[in-house]
């Protein structure tokens, strides 16, 4: 398991791009489970949507992301890089998260090199699978 | 299963590489360069790979990357670890 302090320590997004709360799960070249609690104070339900608050697919997506980088570097601990960028991405999305929903982020992985890598991640609220797919990072 | 033959993994590659690449079969001849004449970059190399890996169900090491030149050598190197596997 990983706190928010031990996440921080490894990711460089923070408020309020910091789109994991907890690690609960992690084994190295395998797979990752993470989760987001997501809150009606957080600042883009000002505007995403003012009437009916919907937390946006693209910071799900953000969230697959940060948790696939953790594994990533927990995967290859002296690797040096600490960017990484998106560089391919097939997601599919079926339910709406909204506030109070916490998002449990699972990724696994598929192929990881020093270069980069390719995972399965899937965003799951309430035991449904809100969104899946498949995401490939360049590491630099 | 259907036997993998010379003839059918070629057009298996062909079309997994251009699914992955987004380009027409037709253009990804035996020798066209993959990032020179196809515009591929080594993200796109990474997926091939994976692609690759989970179609026939076989390992292929991350040193093997830099050799992913064109479609020939992808025939070779995939034809190598299918027999390995045998």
């Amino acid at each position: 398991m990983m706190n928010i302090e031990e996440i921080e320590k490894i990711l460089p997004q923070r408020y309020p791009f910091l789109m994991l709360d907890r690690v609960t799960d992690i084994k190295a070249g395998e797979y990752i489970r993470a989760y987001k609690n997501v809150s009606a104070n957080e600042e883009y339900f000002n505007g995403h949507f003012e009437e009916k608050p919907v937390f946006p697919g693209v910071l799900t997506a953000e969230a697959m992301a940060q948790a696939s980088c953790l594994l990533i570097k927990k995967s290859i601990p002296d690797l040096k890089a600490t960017l990484f960028y998106i560089t391919n991405m097939k997601l599919r999305f079926f339910k709406t998260i909204i506030p109070g929903d916490r998002v449990d982020i699972n990724v696994k992985v598929v192929k990881i090199v020093r270069t980069g890598g390719i995972f399965e991640t899937e965003a799951v609220v309430n035991s449904y699978i809100v969104a899946k797919g498949e995401m490939t990072f360049a590491c630099k | 299963m259907v036997k993998i033959t010379a003839q059918n993994l070629e057009g298996q590659l062909r079309t997994l590489i251009s699914e992955i690449v987004e380009t027409e079969p037709e253009k990804i001849t035996l020798d066209a360069k993959f990032v020179d004449d196809l515009g591929m970059d080594s993200m796109m190399a990474l997926e091939i790979l994976a692609a690759i890996e989970k179609k026939y169900k076989i390992q292929i090491p991350e040193e093997e990357l830099g050799k992913l030149k064109n479609l020939k050598e992808i025939i070779n190197l995939t034809e190598g670890y299918l027999k390995a596997r045998l």
